[in-house]
């Protein structure tokens, strides 16, 4: 692993986020439902949990009773133990906000720098396949990592203000929360950005690439998250195993990109 | 050095180059000259390892084409590639374009440090240095590639079309930076469709369409065969096969009223040549020496190749 490679495409690719002022959007809208999202539900808890405001609405009711069974949800009250479940579970968005970018970010990354004609003179510096893909995957989900642990960071904090402010306890993230952001996240963003950097090297124009991306790999990465991350934030033993199996799976697709990749396709399909 | 030797690359059963056989000296420029899709570039990204070849061998800088993963990133360490277009990053500024190449191959920082002074003071990019390359003209930006190529001191330089689309005064500034490369003792081959250029600056030229049609220092490829071409007034095919009859004629071929011969021995063979049309009824309007330029030279190859 070449670190100097690392960093060089890392610090690009930020600047690039910097200077490019249309990707500024998507990496700011995310981290300001994240944070808002949490708020407006626990703003919205006295109501739920309030028979006489929320009626016999069967949402509400099962609402009602998954709590109350749920050994894992700890309050004396059913609003604290709403409010718990909510905030604990609304952890998986973190884990969507850094799919989301990083794929994003991956599907442009080769793709980009053909349409820029910048791939053949950086292929025909001495750098290795294996270094460029890494730094192409760093680069992706370095700026996507960043955001969504700041959005957790912001989003956990916010929660836990409005927690205490509308039903008197401080909510913290638990367990799950933790090992879920901290493994499982890194792993699943890996997941995401290197099928979408796979679809990179492949397509020959941005549209195309970037399509590919919204339709196939950002819903499949959603799949995972959806099927992993409930398990992941209620368990951090179901996180861990969670996290250990999409890094398994990232490394497979790693190694299976660097031997696909294909400089004599990339040059000469190209026009 | 570049040597190739039975140098062939296909794409899905399509023969791109052929059979390249042909020996670049140390320190001297060869100029590659071809029609779109003759193969130049194709020869270029095989020579630098970029693409395997599908037959044949190759020897660069000292490496040998087909080699290994880690000598082909050592081969590119000791070549330089200037690409038909400049490929450099427009939101990032011409010092930053370059320190990022240079650190891609591999430079020390006080190396950089002096080359990137050093490169961009002599092709006067020094003022413009934290400008985004953007904003450059093309003439600059062409400038600011042929750093990149040269920064990391290359044995051996690879450049595509460095003077396509640029203006006159552009262009000469190229030549004369590719000129001063030549004199520091690199290996250069030089891609172009400009017949002038390869002229001026190459020690050898080879003239490809998909194969080499020919090899050599230019004075040699026009000395190799006399050849002279005569105006006629009228349709000049009715004298061809008259022409080619004569055991002096070589070869002979009609192009708009233009009479293209290949003969043993040009001061000997021309006044049996005229005699011989003028016995055929062919009215001569002129009759001079061909091939002693690259143009006619080029043009003869690739249309011979062509028929």
């Amino acid at each position: 692993m070449n670190r100097v490679v690392l960093g060089l495409f890392l610090r690009k690719e930020v600047r690039d986020l910097r200077s490019n002022r249309q990707l500024w959007p998507a990496y700011l809208l995310l981290p300001v439902v994240a944070v808002l999202l949490p708020v407006l539900l626990l703003a919205f808890l006295p109501m739920l949990s309030d028979p006489a405001q929320s009626g016999n609405d069967r949402v509400v009711q099962i609402l009602i009773e998954s709590v109350s069974n749920d050994p894992t949800i700890a309050g004396a009250t059913i609003s604290e133990r709403i409010a718990r479940l909510l905030l604990r579970d609304f952890g998986m968005f973190y884990l969507l906000v850094g799919v989301i970018l990083a794929s994003g970010a991956a599907a442009l990354a080769l793709v980009r720098e053909k349409e820029q004609r910048t791939l053949e003179p950086i292929l025909a510096t001495p750098l290795h396949d294996r270094d460029l893909l890494l730094a192409k995957l760093v680069a992706a989900v370095g700026p996507a990592l960043a955001v969504a642990w700041a959005s957790m960071l912001a989003g956990s904090l916010a929660g836990a203000l409005m927690g205490r402010w509308v039903i008197g306890q401080w909510i913290l993230p638990t367990a799950g929360n933790w090992v879920a952001w901290s493994l499982l996240l890194p792993a699943l963003v890996s997941f995401a950005a290197l099928i979408a950097l796979r679809a990179s090297a492949r397509f020959t124009d941005v549209p195309g690439a970037s399509q590919f991306t919204g339709l196939v790999v950002v819903p499949l990465a959603l799949i995972v998250v959806a099927v992993l991350g409930r398990p992941a934030m209620a368990s951090p033993a179901a996180g861990i195993i969670g996290a250990a199996g999409v890094a398994l799976l990232s490394l497979w697709l790693f190694y299976g990109n660097v031997r696909r990749f294909r400089r004599e396709e990339i040059l000469t399909k190209w026009r | 050095m570049i040597e190739a030797r039975g140098l062939s690359r296909s794409f899905e059963g399509r023969l791109a180059i052929e059979g390249l056989s042909f020996l670049v000296p140390e320190g001297k420029l060869c100029a590659l000259l071809g029609p779109n899709g003759a193969g130049k570039t194709t020869t270029v990204r095989v020579l630098l390892g970029l693409l395997p070849p599908s037959a044949g061998q190759a020897r660069v800088a000292g490496f040998s084409l087909p080699g290994s993963a880690a000598d082909g990133a050592r081969l590119r360490a000791q070549a330089g590639l200037l690409t038909e277009a400049p490929g450099c990053y427009d939101r990032m500024s011409g010092r930053e374009n370059l320190e990022l190449f240079g650190r891609l191959y591999g430079l020390s920082e006080a190396k950089l440090r002096s080359g990137l002074e050093h490169w961009l003071r002599r092709l006067e990019l020094w003022e413009a240095r934290d400008q985004p390359f953007g904003t450059y003209s093309k003439g600059m930006k062409q400038r600011l590639a042929l750093i990149r190529a040269v920064l990391h001191e290359p044995r051996v330089l690879f450049l595509d079309e460095p003077t396509s689309g640029l203006d006159p005064a552009g262009a000469r500034e190229v030549r004369d930076l590719i000129a001063d490369f030549r004199g520091e003792g690199r290996t250069i081959l030089l891609c172009t469709h400009n017949l002038a250029e390869a002229e001026t600056l190459a020690d050898l030229v080879g003239i490809l369409r998909r194969r080499m049609l020919a090899f050599g220092p230019p004075a040699s490829l026009g000395a190799a065969r006399p050849a002279l071409e005569v105006k006629l007034a009228g349709d000049a095919e009715t004298v061809v096969a008259g022409l080619a009859a004569l055991p002096a004629v070589q070869e002979c071929s009609a192009h708009g009223g233009v009479l293209h011969l290949v003969v043993a021995e040009l001061e000997r063979d021309t006044p049996l040549v005229v005699r011989e049309i003028v016995r055929h009824g062919g009215q001569i309007l002129w009759v001079r020496p061909a091939g002693s330029s690259l143009e006619e030279i080029y043009l003869r190859a690739v249309r011979e190749e062509s028929a």
